[in-house]
């Protein structure tokens, strides 16, 4: 018995350490990472080479279910309230409304494909329904991609609140599956559910957010405890709303978001202690979802399920996208990259295991098929998605270059806070700006010594820079101390000239030869970017005006434009084009006519 | 278009001084004017009249100061290398040393925009300018910006 449970701690912890190895493997070529994490999972299963019995469902289901809430709490942590804010109704369209377009679309495909009855056809639309937060994430990160705020959050906010939808429309289809004949469930009923669900899940997660600040602001512990504090609660919350019958996803999520964003004790070292719970969460979620598969029995769905995997990445989530999206203020090509992120993930294998664990006639088809769909879906989506965004020019170069910025955690609460900085040796500071005032080291370490700040003379590149600054200083000192911004693409990008945005649209008509429209006479070129752009404007925004682009260069922390760029027929002056192959070309060149197009519709 | 349409070695210069940038674009601008045969007090107002809607130093040391002009039958261009950088309210707030100067034709169309997105593109390439700022010769410098493409190999 004892040997069996040393052997059993062997197996398990050495596939995790392994599975993060891979990680390495997984950067340096780029594949998306929670992939090989599923591929070590298949790999020690039962077809493979450790040929591991697992075939669990329940167990399965269970792990998943506390990894995916700590993930749900975490990610709503690190989500901040102002992106929360910029992105909200356009996530929650998707996470609502795009989630039923999108089950309904691959439900019919399904139906109409495959011939299963309507119900079982559903819940297939409704298991690969909602996009995986953490593949996308980390994809983005990984190929360094910055895409602007609003699109940033857009999606981040969609991934993150999109799985309650789809965990709720999955149990609610397989028990109207599983129902006996005669109980009657009739459409105002799943309604009001879904109400309740909602409702709950929102209450009780708003709530439960403000007793987990309190507990963790209140109870004086150990420091080491709060971490243990702060994921118990949020576990403890999951099971309680989940047996109230609200929806424990939204609830973790909700109150994630309220506690990550008011101050918090011990707030860093609380982070970076998620940053591991969600990464362990990750791993072991694949891990046993991938235990838990039997490639062997693959062979049968597989045609199907690829079928479905493209009907899902070029129909369904294209058409889910763009019918709500098109109500907001996005361009034709963020809409076309938020089409392409829709990368499914764990949450539609947690889900395929719902109607097993019912017992639905056909489950562990539609569990193979959904696997299939997911590796796909990571596979087509996770590789090109670098390219993607290079490609459709929704990439943002980063506002400044690499900082290595260390908050230090200070025991008790004040309005002031430390950071450390290394400078960089291309930093303003570096090259000999002076530091202002209000961002004058107290300490430096050099050289492996310690030295108080008017001992230490000039400061020099490589220098650790101790800081007491007001919170929120951060931005401006990071300006200071960090590398330059990597600016290859940045004409591309902002465009050849400045001008100021007060400059008249009428001279720069007259300049670059563009007609101006009845009433223009006295507009400027920041008002005429911001009648174009309805939401917040946001650096990188632009406008056509016939041959030329107005774009944002600078915005200030209001977004009222402080600097205007002038691209002179940027598409004609793209030094490389990123994909070669002709009709690609060829639709490239369609949508920039057709963005021409619209530009001179405006006029 | 290619640079040598825009430029004539005449109007090549290496070693230019200027203290300010607003001497610069007169003197830079009454040297083309009185090659092209305009008039240079037309000249500098254009270029000044451009220059007040923003600036026309695009960053990392590069100007690209442009104009329409009445009277003008082509696009005409003038690349000056400064003997030492001046201020000129640039993008990214460094002094200037290479300028690149075009006055256009008042009816240049879509030509104009090609003109200068072709000047813009050629002194993007930060090699590019460093071999400019290298070299003390106007023939010298004149090669360079006319062929580029064997230059940059």
């Amino acid at each position: 018995m004892i040997d069996a449970i040393n052997i059993g701690i062997l197996v398990v912890s050495l596939l995790i350490v392994i599975a993060v190895f891979t990680s390495l493997f997984s950067s340096r070529f780029g594949a998306p990472l929670l992939l090989v994490f599923l591929g070590v999972g298949l790999l020690a299963g039962e077809d493979g080479l450790l040929g591991i019995q697992f075939d669990n469902a329940a167990t399965a289901y269970f792990i998943g279910s506390i990894a995916l809430a700590l993930i749900l709490f975490d990610s709503g942590f690190e989500t901040k309230l102002a992106s929360f804010k910029i992105a909200a109704t356009p996530a929650i369209t998707l996470a609502t409304a795009g989630v039923l377009l999108t089950t309904g679309i691959m439900g019919a495909a399904v139906h109409y494909l495959f011939d299963l009855p309507w119900l079982l056809a559903l819940l297939c639309g409704a298991i690969v329904s909602s996009t995986d937060a953490a593949a996308v994430f980390f994809l983005l990160r990984l190929g360094g991609i910055h895409l602007r705020d609003r699109m940033q959050s857009t999606i981040e906010v969609e991934s993150g609140s999109n799985d309650p939808m789809a965990i709720f429309l999955t149990v609610m289809l397989v028990e109207l599956i599983a129902a006996p004949a005669g109980e009657a469930h009739t459409a105002w009923s799943f309604v009001q559910i879904l109400f309740q669900q909602i409702g709950f899940g929102i209450a009780l997660g708003v709530g439960g957010g403000l007793v987990i600040v309190e507990l963790v602001n209140r109870v004086k512990l150990d420091a080491a405890l709060y971490p243990i504090v702060l994921l118990g609660s949020a576990l403890a919350l999951f099971g309680l709303v989940g047996t109230l019958g609200g929806s424990a996803f939204l609830a973790v999520y909700v109150a994630g978001l309220y506690a990550g964003n008011v101050p918090l004790r011990n707030a860093g070292s609380l982070r970076r202690f998620q940053r591991v719970t969600t990464w362990l969460a990750q791993i072991g979620m694949f891990l046993t979802l991938g235990l838990l598969a039997t490639p062997s029995e693959f062979g049968v769905v597989l045609i199907p399920a690829l079928v479905l995997t493209i009907i899902l990445i070029f129909v369904a989530r294209p058409v889910a996208v763009w019918s709500c999206m098109w109500f907001f203020d996005f361009s034709r090509a963020d809409i076309t990259f938020m089409s392409w992120v829709g990368l499914r993930g764990a949450v539609s294998i947690l889900l395929a295991i719902v109607p097993l664990l019912a017992g639905i006639e056909g489950a562990q088809m539609v569990f193979n098929a959904t696997f299939i769909v997911v590796m796909a879906s990571l596979a087509i989506q996770g590789w090109s998605i670098g390219p993607v965004a290079r490609w459709l020019k929704v990439t943002v170069p980063p506002r400044e270059g690499p900082v290595e910025r260390i908050d230090l955690p200070l025991p008790v609460e004040t309005d002031q806070e430390i950071l450390v900085y290394k400078v960089h040796p291309q930093s303003r500071v570096a090259k000999g700006e002076t530091i202002p005032r209000w961002a004058m080291p107290s300490l430096i370490l050099r050289d492996r010594q310690l030295l108080q700040s008017h001992m230490a003379g000039n400061i020099k590149a490589g220098d650790h820079l101790y800081v007491v600054t007001a919170p929120g200083r951060a931005g401006l000192l990071d300006q200071l101390f960090a590398g330059p911004a990597a600016d290859d693409h940045d004409r591309d990008l902002f465009g050849d000239f400045i001008l100021s945005p007060e400059a008249l649209l009428a001279d720069v008509a007259r300049l670059y030869g563009f007609p101006l429209k009845k009433g223009d006479e006295e507009m400027t070129v920041a008002g005429a970017i911001k009648r174009e752009h309805h939401g917040l404007l946001e650096r990188a925004d632009r406008v056509a005006y016939g041959p030329v682009d107005l774009i944002v260069r600078q915005v200030d922390e209001r977004h009222r434009i402080t600097e205007v760029g002038l691209s002179l027929d940027a598409d004609d002056l793209s030094p490389k084009p990123i994909v070669k192959d002709g009709l690609l070309d060829r639709l490239k060149a369609n949508l920039t006519a057709r963005r021409k197009q619209r530009g001179s519709e405006d006029k | 278009m290619e640079i040598e349409d825009l430029l004539n070695p005449d109007n090549v210069l290496a070693g230019f001084r200027a203290s300010s940038k607003k001497q610069a674009l007169q003197a830079l601008s009454r040297h083309l004017a009185e090659k092209v045969g305009v008039d240079c007090r037309d000249a500098f107002d254009g270029l000044m009249e451009r220059e007040r809607l923003g600036s026309t130093g695009v960053g990392h040391g590069v100007a690209i100061p442009h104009a329409r002009l009445k009277g003008l039958d082509r696009i005409v261009g003038l690349f000056a290398q400064l003997a030492e950088p001046i201020p000129f309210d640039s993008v990214d707030d460094q002094p200037v040393d290479l300028i690149f100067m075009l006055l256009v034709p008042e009816e240049a169309g879509a030509d104009h925009l090609k003109a200068l997105a072709k000047v813009s593109r050629l002194l993007r390439d930060d090699r590019m300018c460093e071999k400019l700022r290298a070299t003390h010769k106007a023939p010298a410098l004149f090669a360079m910006l006319s062929q580029p493409a064997s230059n940059a190999a």
